[in-house]
């Protein structure tokens, strides 16, 4: 397997995505979980476009990444705006509280 | 325009249950219309499909992948049930529009999962695959449990729907597992393709089939040992009793039995094991029956009982009897069902021993109800008498003779627990209880009424039913006979003035009742617990209600432990994925 641009992006999409989910996994702050879950998508797009790179259907995989950006900045947004409600209307963000509160 | 009539049995309902749902609680008129009509027009395109019954798919739709192709078959066998389904349900509908009047806050609900079980029931009964019945058999369990714990205020209809739900999916497993098993050696769902080609199946796997399709239809038509959810199940508003929990739904089990009766009968032990379960049903719920003090309950171990004789036919190779009596039972107890319902709607009462004496303000409902009876003891004119005899004759023919006593002795425990029934509602003395407020409401006397015609006539239809079974079945190797040659050798046949001693026996036994006391009040809680089979139940019902505990407890909620189980599952795909390249 020899260097290059693919294989560097592979091995970045799968760093990217790792980060994500380790952030996911530990992180109690709605706000940092929106953030992991920013990074866990970046590298996925990362993934599509190498692949598409791969595949020989270079404009497949940007313009599916560009669809995917513009549906991963509304989750952002409104995971945001919703921390901005609950932060307000309880007065913590951390998820573990927030779920005491269920029922 | 056949294929479209077909698919119109379950499109009717289905649309009605649809609009019935859109239209919401707040006009209770407009409801009970729209379920009135799409209801009987449901069942006018049935009667209308009946004439054409035919052994070929008249609906073929590929569903793609795994899934097979979705048929349609509305040979003999599956319009019938079709057919009780849709006429039994308007029947049903058109007495709830008297029923439900004082529950007009929740009437779409109702309505809208009554018309979706007929749908479903009738699909059921129609499909020609065994996936989509599957399908459509967990449907009517879904609805069945909806309806059961309609009153869900109430914490003992909560725990019947939930106790019916479980038994039930003991089936469901069942014939999925069938289905599967189906598809991996033949690679479509087809009944019939199983019917023609079961001689290819490996003997065990064959036998693993049959016994567990006999356990399927034995808890979805309660009989022992899965019988105690029946009973639990009166808790349900009193039209739904009568059109799922005994004219339709619980047949579901005898028709599954029916229909593979070709390919199984073989297997050995099969056809023995199916006539145990039959009379063990038929004896010991017509005992429980005769301790209940519930009027329904009374009614559902009888429909548990009946049920066994149908089972028995089953086993003694007597497929047309055994759907002969379905079809008399599904009228007869409808009828009894919905006299009782007007009865408690009337005294506001299910306690038989707050009853008594009513005969002379409720005349009406008191025709109905011995009308009904006539039907349920098999006394003649009541078509009733015409399936019971003719089951009987075939046990008498090729099942062993103890088990044919054993359903004679039955015959006399129907007489005796009926005859105590309507002695304790309608004769004997007043008990002081509640007095009546009606005898049978406009509506609810135009669906007794229909009913109690049916009771009376429709072994006048043997004939052309069994012609219609024998042509459109050609696995089952049926002999058409016309209704004339059946009655005559029904009548002249010794079993049946055999079977007519034993009931009379029954009869006298009521009267003599009081030398009985001391020996039935032993016996008492042994009946009541059930034959101590309620307890296998229980437990059945906890172990799952334990198991849904303990996978609970992955549920906690918190969002890194999703994180952390998705991760596994797709490190687990992955894992496989490269195992399997």
């Amino acid at each position: 397997m020899s260097f290059s641009l693919f294989n560097l992006a592979f091995v970045c999409g799968i760093g990217l995505l790792g980060i994500g989910f380790y952030g996911l996994m530990v992180c109690r702050n709605l706000i940092k979980i929106v953030i992991a879950l920013q990074i866990l998508v970046k590298g996925a797009l990362l993934g599509l476009v190498a692949a598409g790179n791969l595949n020989g259907q270079v404009n497949l995989g940007q313009s599916m990444a560009l669809t995917v950006i513009v549906a991963d900045t509304i989750v952002a947004v409104m995971g945001i705006a919703l921390g901005v409600q609950i932060r307000r209307r309880v007065g913590t963000l951390d998820i573990r509280e927030l779920s005491r509160l269920k029922g | 325009m056949l294929s479209v009539l077909t698919l119109l049995i379950i499109g009717i309902p289905w649309l009605g249950a649809a609009c019935i749902w859109l239209a919401g609680d707040r006009r209770p008129k407009l409801l009970h219309a729209l379920a009135t009509s799409f209801a009987v027009l449901a069942a006018i395109v049935t009667l209308a499909v009946l004439p054409f019954s035919t052994s070929n798919a008249v609906i073929r739709i590929a569903m793609g992948g795994i899934l097979g192709d979705f048929t349609l078959i509305p040979d003999g066998l599956g319009i019938f049930i079709a057919a009780i389904a849709t006429v039994v349900g308007s029947a049903a509908v058109i007495f709830a529009i008297d029923y439900m009047g004082q529950h007009a806050h929740q009437l779409a609900r109702f309505y809208a999962l009554v018309l979706f079980f007929i749908g479903a029931m009738a699909g059921l009964a129609l499909s020609g695959s065994l996936l989509f019945a599957f399908f459509f058999w967990e449907i009517t369990a879904l609805c069945s449990y909806a309806l059961i714990s309609f009153h869900n205020d109430n914490p003992r209809a909560v725990a019947g729907g939930i106790k019916a739900l479980i038994m039930t999916q003991i089936g469901g497993v069942g014939l999925l597992g069938g289905a599967l098993w189906v598809y991996a050696y033949f690679g479509n769902y087809q009944i019939n393709t199983l019917l023609t080609q079961y001689h290819s199946l490996p003997p065990v796997v064959l036998s693993v089939m049959g016994f567990g399709f006999l356990i399927a239809a034995a808890a979805k038509s309660a009989q022992v040992p899965f019988h105690s959810w029946l009973p639990d199940a009166m808790e349900a508003p009193t039209p739904v009793t009568a059109l799922i929990h005994a004219a339709t739904m619980v047949n579901a089990g005898v028709y599954l039995l029916a229909r593979f009766y070709p390919a199984f009968e073989s297997i050995p032990g099969w056809s023995i094991a199916v006539m145990t379960v039959g009379v063990l049903s038929a004896l010991l719920a017509g005992l429980m029956a005769l301790f209940a003090d519930d009027i329904k309950r009374v009614l559902a171990y009888s429909t548990i009982s009946q049920l066994g004789y149908m089972f028995y036919a089953v086993g003694t190779g007597s497929i047309f009897a055994s759907q002969f009596h379905l079809f008399s039972h599904a009228i007869f107890k409808a009828l009894l069902f919905l006299s009782a319902g007007a009865v408690i709607t009337s005294l506001d009462t299910r306690d038989l021993r707050k009853m008594g004496g009513l005969g002379k303000s409720m005349p009406f409902l008191r025709a109905m109800f011995v009308i009904g009876a006539l039907g349920l003891i098999g006394l003649p004119i009541a078509n009733g008498f015409f399936s019971k005899e003719l089951i009987l004759e075939g046990g008498l023919e090729s099942g062993p003779l103890i088990f044919y006593l054993i359903m004679l002795f039955s015959a006399g425990v129907t007489a005796l627990y009926t005859v105590r029934l309507l002695y304790m509602i309608f004769w004997g003395e007043p008990s002081g209880g509640p007095k009546p407020a009606h005898d049978g409401l406009p509506a609810m006397r135009v669906s007794l009424i229909v009913l109690a015609f049916g009771t009376l006539t429709t072994w006048l239809l043997a004939g052309s039913f069994s012609q219609m079974l024998s042509n459109t079945l050609p696995f089952h190797h049926l002999e058409a006979e016309p209704t004339i040659a059946l009655v005559k050798q029904i009548c002249l046949a010794p079993t049946t003035w055999i079977a007519l001693g034993v009931i009379a026996l029954g009869f006298i036994a009521w009267s003599a009742r009081a030398r009985f006391t001391a020996f039935a009040q032993a016996f008492r809680p042994i009946a009541e617990a059930g034959f101590g089979f309620e307890a296998l139940n229980r437990q059945i019902v906890n172990g799952v209600k334990r198991s849904a505990t303990f996978v609970q407890t992955s549920q906690t909620g918190q969002l890194n432990w999703n994180v952390v189980g998705i991760l596994a599952g797709l490190v687990i795909v992955l894992l496989v994925v490269l195992r399997g390249v």
